[in-house]
């Protein structure tokens, strides 16, 4: 049987970035997950730390934050880290799909709930959005699509909003994607641009739900853009998301032309622990379980959706290691009263607490196995959600662990 | 270890475990094209909710999911998608009764054998425009879709009646689970898996067996597919006892007997089956790395797409025939990006479905077309015709580039 040089638990941005930068190196890796990681449920755009304020210089930012939560994981990863680690994920998209931020620090984009949300690296697709001002856009909706309400994003934003009949035959209930793939045709964006145009009163902006194009995003902009004038952009929405879909594929695409062992859509179901290293790893497809190894394993996992932690009745538990899980105490200290506090519910901080070198530890500090790191949101002291923070923490400690695992 | 097997990995299969993330609409090839079926989350767990086994079903697009597993492979929850779609595509059906289109192409295996000592007359005749329009009108199997050729003599007869070069005694033994097309209407590939076998030092073994069932599991037909699992498990045990491992060379046959003879039909002894299986390639591969035998590729000189089938990804192993014929130097194999041929076995050929099969296939075509291989490769013999129907380009399995690979001069 094989041996690995790194095997990867987990398949959204913090491992998919691990196996990444661990190939990259020449390594033998294998990547194994459940099923598609969390790409499809945020992923529009990269946050980086969504609570510095637009204007203020992201890397002083950073820095800042990182003298004042010394656990949190971007003080594991410095700022130099979060930069080489963004720098290698923005290279990963050849032009003219890319990633770029809006300036020196955060940029406000328009949210499908009609908000304004301050996120860093922006898709090419989104960029107009940040420089749109409400009298000069238009927020175009596609009607029967239901998972984008013109309405609701036009009333908040305080734009000028249509709902367009798609060119082609009845889509009452289209989905993201099935209208996405229509968009990668020519000739289908082409009409659409020119249905936009017509209902135009001169608008500079254009603003449509984030489903332009899934192969090439790019091509679809440049073509909606020459028909109506404007510049256009994509609006964030509901799962699945669209943008994430395209930072998916286009890791698989990557990680599998380099020769990763790419295995999706069984848990990892068991780790051979020994004398405080992990031997190997069993995934299980019923009825076959089929045991992995390596000589470094990287978790990440997540948290409560990925599978990474799961919530018993009093306590949380890391399934697969067993790993020391920082928690808050008890089930009634695990939320706070109300479901939108805007203060992080005590249970959104619990994680895998690990020292410098991503590895995990106990109460006392001690490394628990020496061959196994944590990478993403299952680390503890962060509150990804709240802090907007949900991406850059993937990347850059993906990003780490691959490279610590690999030093050793 | 001890902790390890208390802990809440196995979820319950209970359409609750559902969080409606919608990830699987991100990949599900059927929604993607049409809007008549709403897509694995509502069509699996959504509907999951309000079946009930003493009400008749009203979910009549359920017959249009094509059984690709797809959402199963990128659900983060584990939610069995494909298996609830089949259960209540099984139902519906039993309900309203079976086409004689679908009772007839599920059972080809029983007339396949007949038709290939035949061919010279079949072939012509299903290539015939008035039959086609026939069977089109009739039975509804549409007359845009190629019916594959047979071929004689079948590959089991070839198998029985060669010479073997060298006496196979002292060398370990392999069986080999050939499935109906290989046998019938592509024997070039069974053929090639045989050379290939050999080249590694093995003896290769067919033991009698039967079609897997996997057509008649499509439509929805678990009765039908039980039995044909029965049967196969009690032929193919034997071999499975002497310690002897069978590789199979079809994905979508691997599929059935690795895993949906137990997981789906629950059929005794299916698990000590699924242990000795190994998909062909991913059995090559292990030998190869364990170094019990590695004859080298000579080079081939070619641009090469692979495109992996959908069955493929659900056993869950990975990219194998692409790794070795990665080692074929001077191959320039690159992954076709597309997700489903959209054939999904004979849910292709119905008339009623053809549209939505050529709809999906438009996407590989197009992949196919930026890409422009001089070859495809791919596991599946579904994916094998569509592929060739869609880009007009020669495509073949990858064991038979990698026989070339080792009997070129």
């Amino acid at each position: 049987m094989k041996r690995f040089d790194l095997i990867v638990i987990g398949t959204g941005l913090a491992g998919l970035t691990a196996a990444r930068t661990a190939v990259e190196t020449g390594a033998k890796v294998l990547i194994a997950g459940r099923g598609m990681g969390a790409l499809t449920l945020f992923g529009n755009t990269i946050d980086l730390l969504g609570k510095i304020p637009p204007g203020t210089d992201i890397a002083e930012g950073i820095a800042r934050w990182i003298a004042v939560h010394p656990e949190h994981p971007y003080a594991r990863t410095g700022v130099e880290g979060i930069e080489n680690a963004l720098a290698d994920f923005r290279g990963l998209f050849p032009p003219p799909y890319g990633f770029a931020p809006g300036g020196n620090g955060n940029s406000l984009l328009p949210t499908g709930a009609g908000t304004m949300r301050p996120t860093y690296l922006i898709p090419v697709t989104m960029a107009a959005g940040a420089a749109m001002t409400p009298s000069e856009t238009l927020i175009v909706g596609l009607l029967g699509f239901k998972d984008f309400q013109v309405d609701t994003v036009s009333l908040h934003l305080k734009c000028r909003g249509v709902n367009l009949a798609l060119p082609r035959y009845g889509l009452e209930g289209a989905t993201a994607l099935a209208l996405a793939r229509m968009m990668d045709e020519a000739s289908f964006r082409e009409r659409l641009g020119e249905a936009i145009r017509r209902q135009m009163g001169g608008e500079r902006f254009i603003g449509l739900p984030a489903v332009l194009g899934l192969r090439n995003p790019a091509a679809v902009l440049k073509t909606l853009e020459k028909t109506t004038g404007a510049r256009v952009f994509e609006i964030p929405l509901l799962p699945p998301s669209i943008p994430g879909t395209r930072i998916f594929h286009r890791f698989r695409e990557e990680l599998i032309a380099k020769g990763v062992t790419f295995l999706m859509g069984h848990s990892v179901s068991r780790a051979n622990v020994k004398g405080g290293r992990c031997e190997g790893i069993t995934v299980e497809n019923p009825p076959l379980a089929t045991e992995y190894c390596a000589d470094r394993y990287i978790l990440a996992t997540g948290r409560f959706l990925g599978g990474g932690l799961w919530a018993e009745m009093e306590r949380i538990v890391e399934p697969l290691f067993h790993l020391p899980v920082l928690q808050p105490g008890e089930r009634e200290k695990w939320f706070g009263k109300r479901f939108f506090d805007p203060e992080a519910h005590p249970i959104h901080r619990a994680g895998i607490v690990t020292d410098a070198d991503l590895r995990p530890v106990d109460e006392t500090g001690r490394v628990v196995l020496e061959n196994v790191r944590a990478a993403g949101s299952i680390l503890a002291h962060h509150q990804a959600i709240e802090e907007k923070s949900r991406e850059g923490i993937d990347i850059a400690t993906g990003f780490l662990a691959a490279k610590r695992a690999l030093a050793t | 270890m001890t902790k390890a097997e208390k802990k809440p990995v196995l979820l319950p299969k209970l359409p609750d475990v559902c969080v409606r993330c919608a990830t699987c609409m991100a990949a599900c090839p059927v929604s993607r094209v049409t809007p008549r079926f709403p897509g694995p989350k509502q069509a699996g767990p959504g509907a999951q909710r309000f079946r009930s086994a003493s009400e008749a079903s009203v979910d009549d697009w359920i017959e249009l999911c094509t059984g690709c597993h797809l959402c199963d492979t990128v659900c983060p929850a584990g939610v069995p998608i494909s298996e609830m779609n089949m259960m209540a595509k099984a139902k519906y059906l039993d309900e309203r009764g079976r086409t004689f289109r679908d009772w007839l192409l599920v059972r080809s295996d029983l007339f396949g054998e007949l038709a290939a000592r035949f061919s010279k007359i079949v072939n012509p005749l299903m290539r015939n425009g008035i039959l086609r329009r026939l069977l089109d009108k009739l039975l509804k199997i549409d007359r845009r879709r190629d019916l594959p050729g047979y071929e004689y003599p079948t590959f089991r007869r070839w198998f029985r009646t060669r010479s073997t070069a060298e006496d196979g005694t002292g060398r370990r033994k392999v069986a080999y689970f050939y499935g109906c097309f290989t046998n019938t209407n592509e024997t070039d590939v069974g053929k090639a898996a045989v050379e290939i076998l050999e080249a590694h030092g093995l003896t290769v073994i067919v033991p009698p067996q039967r079609c897997c069932g996997i057509p008649r599991l499509g439509v929805g037909d678990l009765q039908g597919a039980r039995e044909m699992g029965r049967r196969n498990i009690e032929l193919l045990l034997p071999t499975v006892r002497e310690g002897i491992d069978i590789v199979f060379s079809s994905t979508s046959c691997g599929l059935m007997l690795r895993h949906e003879y137990s997981r789906i039909l629950h059929l005794p002894g299916a698990e000590e089956l699924a242990g000795r299986l190994f998909d062909i390639c991913e059995f090559l591969l292990r030998l190869r790395e364990e170094e019990k035998a590695s004859p080298m590729f000579r080079p081939i000189s070619l641009k090469a797409a692979y495109f992996a089938p959908c069955h493929l990804r659900s056993l869950n192993i990975g990219f194998p025939a692409l790794e070795l014929l990665r080692m074929i130097p001077g191959l320039d194999v690159r992954m076709l990006e597309a997700d489903c041929c959209g054939l999904g076995g004979l849910y292709g050929f119905k008339t009623e479905k053809f549209s939505i099969a050529e709809e999906i296939g438009k996407d590989l075509a197009e992949a196919a077309a930026r890409m422009k291989p001089d070859i495809i490769l791919t596991d599946c013999e579904g994916c094998r015709m569509q592929v060739r129907h869609l880009t007009g380009l020669r495509v073949i399995h990858p064991l038979q580039l990698l026989r070339d690979a080792l009997s070129q001069t």
